[in-house]
């Protein structure tokens, strides 16, 4: 009863949001008609059409999945090999600063959504497999030289690693991008803990209450219903679990700003033309950063899903933004 | 303006005391000004909270509560009373507003604020430090004894040095609680007022003796509290410590003996901590001894200051007796 009354109170302060926002210049990430005035969009919800931004365009909501799944159906092969040539390989240090900051403790299941090449689940098997690596090695130094009751300790506790293995789960809602991350899975040679899921982050196929830390890495700008995605975050997270979402934002340097945006625009699509042989996508990509929201809207969002402690990091300048929040 | 927050505080009962159905209705829209509005709310209510145990407590005089409440204005003017996290002011717009208050200050379970809650999780990690050490590890299994997930210890950015700074200001606020009752006690006529000397010590000993649970891995927690970026809250702790004891020793100096005392103690405590580590005496004692001597050192050296001076006065009017001695002796007083 509470959990519906506080659902009920958290639509109404959300109308009441877009009602104060919808006349703040450039208010991207509300995908219900941000263009429309509000007397409008009433009638227009009822009619069923409502329309949101696929990079500078406006399209139905019901087109733009359909058109982000051919997008990344398209970069799939090459999407590694792009974010490389890109962000000059940057983007290897965003995500290392992302698990850094995470700092996972033991046994701690991770839920990696828009996942696709499972850059992220690879590095938090990784970087969990060396912290137990690590503190087993502090353990022996620390037992040079071990009385018998210590070594039949041993014996017990090494049953009790098993239960507290880390698991990652990998979801994206395009199979393509699975694929191409199950493949590098297998050449990497990582295949313990890891699953794939197709699901969709609107709709994820999980119960509540299952994952420690749900992330999300440059994948919420192509959501349609952002607010949607992080409900379900909070639906699927533990009570006391965390959400991180890394993800392009709003360069704060005016002088950065304008190298950024020159770089975005002209290098970009012409190096998506040059190495995958599609200009269009990647088009699509700069464009969709500039509709998302800014690092304060986001956090008041993320806050308004019912996450708290929210705080988020500039990493580059403010080229990306690392957002937290806890579900307390 | 705390006139205003005290309506705000009163106007929140009010509108709890209607039904739950209404409270969405009445919520105003949410602007960035109303946001740091329940913020700076939060924030004195949660002063509120903390003046509340004092008070209720049957401890307290006229001088405590007057300190404590100039003690809670300066940290509430600075930086929050216990770490940095930030205010759920969204927490007030998405809540419904049923804000139920009890006798103990505290409202139920589901209203405890992230401050709150960081406390409990500190302190249900307290029991984890002789498995853990004073580590982030300890602080993840205390999360999980509550029920939440590990991740949740991602809300402590300092990570070690957050467990060890809870602990310490807990142990300092036990002690500030203990010598208030005492000084009620001799209020009350309960009790003799002890000499400040014996007091200092008593003190010191009830609070170095709060670290006998962890005194196996306290050597890593001093180290944690010397860290460059722990340093200042850690001296605050210290600071705050000292000036505690010589206050309710009875000191009211406002002048550099203010500061003499304070250094004297500050010396005293650190190096008794010292000891307390590499003994192993049965229940101490030999730290205790140490204490003693220390304290029996400042006050000769206290005693020996002033017949110093003494001395001193007495043996310049000697030599100026001399002086004058000479000049008659040698006519040069003499008028011609």
């Amino acid at each position: 009863m509470a959990a519906s009354m506080r659902l009920l109170f958290r639509r109404v302060i959300r109308l009441s949001h877009r009602n104060v926002n919808v006349t703040a210049a450039g208010a991207p990430g509300r995908p219900a008609g941000c263009w429309e005035p509000p007397s409008c969009r009433c009638f227009s919800e009822a009619a069923g059409d409502r329309s949101t931004h696929f990079g500078f365009e406006t399209v139905p909501e019901t087109e733009k999945a359909k058109r982000v799944y051919k997008v990344f159906e398209n970069v799939a092969q090459k999407y590694d090999t792009m974010n490389d040539a890109m962000s000059l390989g940057v983007h290897r240090l965003w995500k290392d600063t992302l698990l850094h900051v995470m700092h996972p403790q033991r046994g701690v299941r991770l839920l990696d959504v828009a996942g696709g090449t499972g850059d992220i689940a690879f590095r938090f098997l990784e970087y969990v497999r060396f912290q137990q690596e690590r503190q087993k090695r502090r353990a022996a130094r620390s037992m040079q030289a071990p009385s018998w009751q210590d070594i039949s300790n041993n014996y017990s506790t090494e049953e009790e690693d098993g239960a507290q293995e880390s698991r990652a789960v990998v979801c994206d809602i395009n199979k393509e991008m699975l694929r191409v991350g199950k493949q590098k899975a297998d050449g990497l040679g990582i295949s313990a803990g890891l699953s794939w899921v197709v699901g969709d982050a609107e709709e994820l196929p999980f119960d509540d209450d299952q994952f420690d830390i749900y992330t999300i890495a440059f994948g919420i700008r192509n959501v349609t219903h952002i607010d949607q995605a992080l409900q379900e975050a909070l639906r699927v997270l533990k009570p006391g679990g965390r959400f991180m979402c890394l993800e392009f934002s709003k360069v704060t340097n005016p002088v950065l700003a304008r190298l950024y945006d020159a770089y975005s625009f002209q290098m970009i699509p012409v190096l998506g033309e040059v190495i995958a042989g599609d200009w269009k996508s990647y088009q699509y990509l700069v464009e969709s950063i500039r509709k998302f929201p800014d690092q304060e809207e986001f956090k008041d969002m993320i806050e308004d899903a019912g996450f708290y402690s929210v705080k988020y990091s500039n990493l580059t300048g403010g080229v990306v933004a690392l957002h937290s929040g806890f579900k307390l | 303006m705390a006139a205003l927050l005290r309506a705000l505080r009163v106007g929140r009962a009010l509108r709890g005391l209607g039904s739950v159905v209404s409270a969405p209705a009445a919520q105003p829209p949410c602007s960035s000004l109303t946001r740091g509005f329940h913020r700076a709310a939060l924030r004195l209510q949660d002063e509120s909270k903390a003046d509340k145990p004092p008070s209720s407590s049957p401890s307290s005089t006229p001088y405590h509560e007057h300190y404590r409440a100039h003690s809670a204005e300066q940290e509430a003017a600075g930086a929050p009373q216990e770490h940095s996290a930030s205010e759920p002011a969204a927490e007030e717009a998405s809540r419904p507003n049923t804000s139920y208050q009890d006798q103990s200050g505290e409202q139920g379970e589901e209203y405890e604020t992230e401050e709150q809650l960081q406390a409990r999780i500190l302190t249900a990690g307290l029991e984890f430090i002789p498995l853990h050490g004073w580590t982030v590890e300890a602080i993840a299994a205390g999360a999980e004894m509550l029920g939440l997930s590990s991740a949740s210890t991602g809300m402590f950015y300092n990570g070690a040095g957050d467990l060890v700074l809870h602990f310490v200001s807990q142990c300092n606020s036990q002690l500030t609680d203990i010598l208030a009752e005492q000084h009620n006690q001799i209020q009350l006529g309960q009790a003799e007022p002890k000499k400040p000397a014996e007091f200092l010590r008593d003190a010191v000993e009830i609070r170095l003796r709060m670290y006998i649970p962890y005194i196996e891995t306290w050597p890593q927690a001093m180290s944690i509290l010397l860290l460059p970026h722990n340093i200042p809250d850690s001296l605050k702790h210290l600071s705050t410590l000292v000036d505690d004891m010589w206050y309710y020793a009875g000191d009211r100096s406002t002048d550099m003996n203010w500061y003499t005392k304070r250094a004297a103690l500050t010396g005293i405590y650190n190096t008794t901590e010292l000891v307390m580590l590499q003994d192993s005496s049965s229940d101490f004692q030999d730290t205790w001894d140490f204490l003693d001597n220390r304290i029996q050192d400042v006050v000769n050296m206290a005693t020996t200051a002033k017949q110093v001076q003494a001395t001193g006065e007495t043996v310049v009017q000697g030599l100026m007796g001399a002086a004058v001695t000479l000049k008659n002796l040698t006519g040069l007083n003499q008028r011609r």
